[in-house]
């Protein structure tokens, strides 16, 4: 399974109080509260956790079928620059982060397939699909299931290809596996 | 305070955070927060901190795992506000 989350630095910036009183301690950990005060640049270690927690949220909304919101729950660990884990109960994922001066990217999982882009609208984002998997956009629809997560349908069907989005200001990213090739 | 009154101050609160605006004019209690008002999830922090400053109130990890819905906000406000 795979997972992803794209956050718009500039956005962040306007859209959360970080420094809020509360806000820490209501989503992060002991542990990841003391690297963010300790951390160089503490805004970017706030939001490379948060990405962190979010790409591995998606994977295991798929594994329990139901939606919650325990930030907590997910606690990160750096290893590098890019590298990090996050354990959930008694699961542990390795992550991958991208942090540009405009964005930090997450991912998880080992997708066959990913895009970060300018924000797009579906049809742009079938398009860049088809792009991907040289299935005609005409054929492809995505649907998010009940728990929120979007399905790739091949003429109206999910087949081998499993998808994962993220839209954050004027970013857009998904990644795609084909089950075929993994 | 009646379910109304509870709304009504639930709808004050997420105001700021919330990115589609017919979904907020429709509020109700069957509304959900990231799938109709679609707010980010990071925001989803400052509705429950500012909830907990409105009623005076502390919301606990198993309560806000749960708080995603107009609905589930107003029972956890409710079962709060009773035990205080």
């Amino acid at each position: 399974m795979i997972g992803n989350d794209i956050i718009d630095l500039s956005l962040a910036k306007t859209q959360s109080n970080w420094q809020r009183s509360g806000f820490l301690e209501k989503q992060f950990t002991k542990h990841e509260i003391e690297a963010i005060q300790k951390a160089e640049n503490s805004f970017l270690l706030v939001w490379r956790f948060w990405s962190m927690k979010e790409a591995v949220y998606k994977v295991v909304v798929q594994q329990q079928k139901k939606r919650f919101f325990a930030p907590k729950k997910f606690e990160c660990k750096i290893r590098s620059e890019t590298k990090g884990f996050v354990r959930f109960e008694d699961q542990t994922f390795e992550t991958t982060t991208q942090t540009t001066h405009k964005y930090i990217y997450t991912s998880v999982g080992k997708a066959t397939a990913q895009h970060i882009g300018p924000k797009a609208d579906e049809q742009e984002i079938l398009k860049l699909i088809e792009r991907n998997t040289g299935i005609p956009s005409i054929q492809l629809e995505i649907k998010k299931t009940a728990v929120g997560v979007p399905e790739l349908l091949i003429a109206g069907k999910q087949r081998n290809y499993r998808l994962t989005k993220s839209h954050h200001g004027a970013y857009e990213a998904f990644e795609i596996i084909n089950l075929n090739n993994s | 305070m009646t379910q109304e009154e509870l709304i009504t101050s639930l709808k004050k609160i997420v105001k700021p955070y919330i990115q589609d605006e017919e979904a907020f004019n429709n509020l109700s209690e069957d509304t959900d927060f990231i799938n109709d008002l679609k707010i980010n999830s990071a925001n989803l922090v400052d509705v429950v901190l500012d909830v907990e400053d409105e009623f005076d109130i502390e919301i606990d990890n198993d309560s806000m795992e749960k708080m995603l819905s107009v609905k589930a906000a107003i029972e956890i406000i409710e079962s709060k506000l009773a035990e205080s």
